[in-house]
């Protein structure tokens, strides 16, 4: 196998296999949407980032803006109590902001690609609410752009020099933090060590190099209330300016003292070296296709997407376009072999049910923030990745994303499950609970039971379900009814659309039939 | 787990078993982890992971090298005044009272300069060969995994069963450990609160053969072990008790122990606890010289020390000491050299912690040599590999067969007498047949040696790696019976000796390792 294009039929499967792996839970008139485009349109429509309205003020402890307005770019109070209480209510802004962004996903890649970058490079929330929002805003913009510009911008960007302690390394008193990350975690990965320590792809030469490059910088106006942004200045007497050497990874290459341009050119000798595209795209691939690196991939697969990337000059663009045009993308064998992350599992769960919370300002904010907490006891803290180096789910051999569920963790997503579908989660007075109906009335039969669950478990479930797990549904569905009972209760209901006696029935019915789903091992993968 | 389930277990499983082997010529075994031939039945490992890298010197601080850590940390430093001596050349951090306490009462001790050859200083490469107990890549599961895949194949499929009706290790929280990865699953059952009971839906399923399947399949079992597992914990919780009032509700290290103990208690069979402490990787605010309430690293290690010590009262209190041990284990130690930011970075060995009424208590191991001069990134450098030190408490504790646990390690496994205080009936069938115990082993001076010599002459000596003799100890008539021995090995160089005792019927030898 290589990475031909998809020379295959393009249908509902196909169409529902791409948007599982590229958004947060697609519903079912978007797979409709994408299964009626050519499959090269569909990628391309989904391989767009679009502009998104800033966090908004909702808590008390916001005292510079108004409620309902953005503090992205605001002061800080100056008292020090304010200025914390501030920061808190920004934090919990951004936080619901992000859970907010996934729930109103646009139909394209871009929050999974964010996602992937943010995973990535692996930084947990700064000190000053706006520097994180600049930072994320940063991945996800860029998302879709050039790997080597983003490393750039990210090296120098003020919420990653706190993170890894570029704001203190200088050249009386070095700090490895960013260098070696950069080195093994952001770019050319490390190998095995195949010498004191060398790590076949750079040396701790490397990374003491790197430090003395990367010296000089410090950052100002962290929480500032005088100034409107954390800002990354460089300062030449705490750089470095000998001649740095590398090893023999990088030819012995010498860098040459350059100030502030120093970092750049540094990184360009680094993506001088294929290995970077290989470990990209050996990510990349995980990420959204398998977790097994089978020799056939190693050999087929990862070098010509990796050749593409440096064809591209590492524009990842055209990367993702190779990849989801695929045949090899679209291999059956490899459908469902991802599991669902924490927020895949509760954004699936609302998203493919055409759930959007709008309620009001403050409600919503606090729906997200539980929503947030809800994954984040299921494993994934977004905003404090568990490591510079991500989730162990991507990463971890052998387990990878199965690292998502244990026994813990299981009861949890069933317990959301149930929250969600049929006792609703109370929070600030209202009650969270997902209305079935809309989403049952866009289904393309509703008044068939065998129909809506076709439709169901085509959404949720990425292979087809056995005879009998289906015919469970059904009867879920017509409470061990004949189906035309389920067709007349429907019907009934269609001509009594505000009389709660046909109306709620209908209803519960399909929010019995979601409970179960989501608590099938099944539903569990994507 | 019963003496009688486990030879019936043999039986089922002894066939030849498949087995990954990894190059290192692993072979299956056909004993079970915990051979219970003394007193092993009932004991249970805890294992407490600092994440991070801890920074060593700043934990267990060699007085006699003060003047040139001053050197290389002065920023950092704890004032000498401040450290709390627990021995006039080891001071340990002035937040560690719990654990300077029990160390004070032989509840503790310190394994020093604790690693591994060619120290790989990569927070993620490095916890993988903590966790794995190999140094080779290719190796995906974890120490205590390999030892649980050995006897239960095809785990967990078929468990749990009459014979396991509890989880072979608790991963406290919400992750399974690494440490207890196995081929086809992690042997650890995540609990983040015994008293919660379980009732997942069940749900039929068929695996295809696909990775789907595949997942399919292991989420399937999942949900059937929470169930299972979630039943029996949950009972174990509610028959279990916690008696000591040491444990801060603020602190959850000490409530995650106080559940361990509570399972414990209760009756739980599972033989091994794994807790996760993260927040050591200090790159900056470590610790502040002039400002002693500053820096995040001594809030961790009061974390760390106050629930280690609340843990130990309530075994206390329920009677359990002699059940249980417990050890701390980080990724790296840091650099010698603070670095700007009022931090430290990653660095090679540091040590390590034994606690329990059990463990050789005391200091094992001389303290790092800090030279006045360092070349850059400077760390500390290892001298006990802690493949050794999980060897060594697989045959103290677990009274695993030495042969099985060398099986188990790529390398050749160097013994040390660790966790053995309390095998009081196997020393005693050790002399009765004949063989010698040695301690402390590794020593920075001296040795006893205790043995069970048969009326007459008997001669003992020690030789070198080579084989010459470099001291004699005695060579005179002996009465029957078991006799205590001082053997001086002041003025000897670090390395590995030979102490042997010969007399008319037999040769005793014991390898001793002596460290200064």
């Amino acid at each position: 196998m290589s990475l031909i294009p998809f020379s295959g039929t393009w249908t509902r499967s196909e169409a529902a296999h791409l948007l599982r792996r590229t958004m947060f839970g697609p519903t079912h008139q978007q797979i409709t949407a994408i299964a009626n485009m050519t499959m090269t349109d569909a990628v391309n429509q989904l391989l767009t980032v679009g502009l998104l309205n800033p966090p908004l003020a909702y808590d008390a402890g916001e005292t510079v803006v108004a409620q309902g307005q953005t503090w992205v770019s605001s002061l800080y109070p100056s008292n020090p109590l304010s200025n914390q209480l501030c920061e808190t209510a920004r934090v919990k802004s951004l936080t619901g902001w992000l859970m907010q962004n996934m729930n109103y996903q646009a139909m394209d890649i871009s929050q999974k690609m964010f996602f992937f970058w943010h995973n990535h490079f692996g930084a947990a929330f700064s000190s000053d609410a706006r520097a994180t929002y600049t930072y994320l805003e940063l991945l996800r913009t860029s998302s879709l752009g050039n790997v080597k510009q983003l490393v750039k911008d990210v090296t120098v960007d003020p919420a990653m020099l706190i993170f890894l302690n570029g704001n203190t390394n200088s050249v009386q008193h070095p700090n490895e933090n960013y260098a070696r990350e950069l080195l093994e975690l952001f770019t050319i990965g490390k190998g095995n060590q195949i010498a004191a320590g060398d790590y076949s792809n750079y040396t701790e030469l490397d990374v003491a190099s790197g430090a003395k490059i990367l010296s000089g910088y410090l950052v100002q106006g962290i929480r500032s209330s005088t100034l409107t942004a954390a800002q990354t200045l460089f300062l030449n007497p705490l750089h470095d300016t000998s001649t740095k050497t590398l090893s023999y990874h990088f030819g012995n290459a010498t860098v040459a003292n350059a100030g502030a341009q120093e970092y750049a050119n540094y990184i360009d000798i680094i993506f001088q070296q294929p290995q970077v595209a290989t470990f990209i795209c050996t990510e990349l691939y995980r990420f959204f296709v398998n977790y097994d690196i089978t020799n056939d991939v190693e050999i087929n697969i990862i070098p010509q997407l990796a050749q593409t990337l440096i064809a591209n000059n590492y524009d990842i663009l055209p990367v993702l376009q190779e990849l989801f045009t695929s045949q090899h993308f679209y291999d059956v064998a490899l459908r469902g072999s991802i599991i669902r992350s924490p927020l895949e599992t509760v954004f699936s769960m609302l998203n493919s049910t055409e759930t959007q919370i709008n309620v009001n300002l403050a409600t919503d904010y606090n729906i997200y923030l539980n929503i947030y907490y809800a994954a984040a006891n299921m494993g994934l803290d977004f905003i404090n990745p568990a490591s510079v180096a991500g989730w162990e789910a991507f990463y971890l051999s052998p387990a990878f994303s199965r690292l998502w569920i244990n026994s813990t963790t299981i009861k949890f997503r069933f317990d959301i499950a149930t929250g969600l579908f049929i006792f609703g989660i109370p929070i600030n007075g209202y009650t969270l609970k997902v209305d079935t109906i809309p989403f049952l009335n866009n289904l393309s039969l509703p008044s068939s039971a065998i129909s809506v669950i076709d439709d169901i478990c085509e959404l949720f479930i990425s292979k087809p379900v056995d005879p009998a797990t289906h015919a469970d549904l059904v009867n879920i569905l017509t409470n061990n009814l004949p189906t035309f009972e389920w067709t007349l209760q429907y019907n009934e209901y269609l001509n009594n659309p505000n009389n709660p006696t046909f109306v709620d029935p209908v209803r519960y019915r399909v929010q019995l039939v979601l409970d179960r789903v989501f608590k099938m091992p099944q539903y569990q993968m994507i | 787990m019963k003496r009688r389930q486990f030879i019936k277990n043999v039986a089922l499983t002894s066939a030849s078993l498949p087995f990954v082997s990894n190059g290192f010529g692993m072979q299956a075994l056909s004993q079970k982890l915990f051979n219970f031939s003394t007193g092993a039945e009932d004991r249970v490992l805890v294992m407490i992971r600092l994440n991070g890298g801890n920074d060593g010197l700043n934990t267990v601080i060699p007085l006699d090298q003060y003047a040139n850590l001053m050197l290389h940390r002065s920023e950092i430093i704890i004032p000498q005044n401040q450290i709390l001596s627990v021995t006039p050349e080891v001071g340990f951090h002035p937040q560690m009272q719990g654990m300077k306490g029990l160390f004070d009462q032989g509840k503790l001790s310190v394994v020093q300069n604790v690693g591994y050859p060619e120290q790989n200083r990569s927070h993620f490469r490095s916890m993988d060969i903590w966790t794995s107990g190999s140094l080779d890549v290719s190796e995906t599961r974890g120490w205590l995994g390999r030892y649980f895949d050995s006897y239960n194949p095809n785990y967990p499929a078929g468990y749990p069963n009459v014979t396991y009706p509890d989880p072979f290790a608790i991963s406290m929280g919400s992750e399974v450990t690494a440490t207890c990865q196995g081929i086809a699953a992690n042997f650890s059952h995540a609990v983040s609160n015994p008293n919660n009971a379980v009732n997942l839906y069940q749900g039929g399923f068929v695996n295809d053969g696909s990775y789907y399947g595949e997942h399919v399949e292991f989420v399937g079992t999942i949900i059937e072990q929470t169930n299972s597992f979630g039943q029996v914990i949950h009972a174990a919780a509610q028959a279990g008790s916690s008696l000591s009032a040491m444990y801060d509700p603020t602190n959850n290290l000490a409530t995650q122990l106080k559940y361990v103990a509570q399972m414990i208690s209760g009756g739980l069979k599972t033989k091994v606890y794994v807790l996760s402490l993260g927040g050591f990787d200090t790159h900056d605010n470590q610790a502040d010289a002039t400002n002693l309430q500053a820096g995040t690293h001594r809030g961790l290690l009061k974390t760390v020390s106050d629930a280690i010590a609340a843990f130990q009262n309530d075994l206390q209190l329920l009677g359990l000491e002699q059940r249980v041990v417990g050890m701390t284990f980080s990724e790296f130690g840091r650099q010698i050299e603070s670095n700007a930011s009022l931090g430290t970075d990653h660095g090679d060995a540091a040590p390590l912690f034994l606690f329990g009424t059990c463990i050789q208590s005391g200091i094992i191991g001389p303290n790092p040599t800090i030279a006045s001069s360092l070349p850059d990134q400077a760390g500390i450098s290892m001298q006990i590999d802690f493949r050794d030190v999980y060897a060594s408490i697989l045959r103290d504790w677990f009274q695993v067969p030495t042969n099985e646990v060398q099986q188990l390690f790529a390398h050749q496994v160097q013994f040390y007498s660790l966790a053995g205080t309390c095998n009081v009936s196997l020393e005693e069938q050790a002399l009765a047949n004949g063989s010698m115990l040695v301690y402390p082993n590794p020593t920075p001076s001296s040795v006893h040696v205790k043995v069970n010599l048969a009326e007459g002459r008997a001669m003992g000596e020690l030789r070198d790696a080579h084989g010459a003799t470099v001291k004699t100890y005695f060579d005179q008539n002996f009465s029957s019976g078991v006799h205590t021995i001082f053997c001086d090995m002041d003025g000897l160089a670090s390395g590995t000796y030979f102490l042997v005792i010969r007399n008319n019927e037999n040769t005793l030898l014991e390898q001793v390792v002596k460290m200064k």
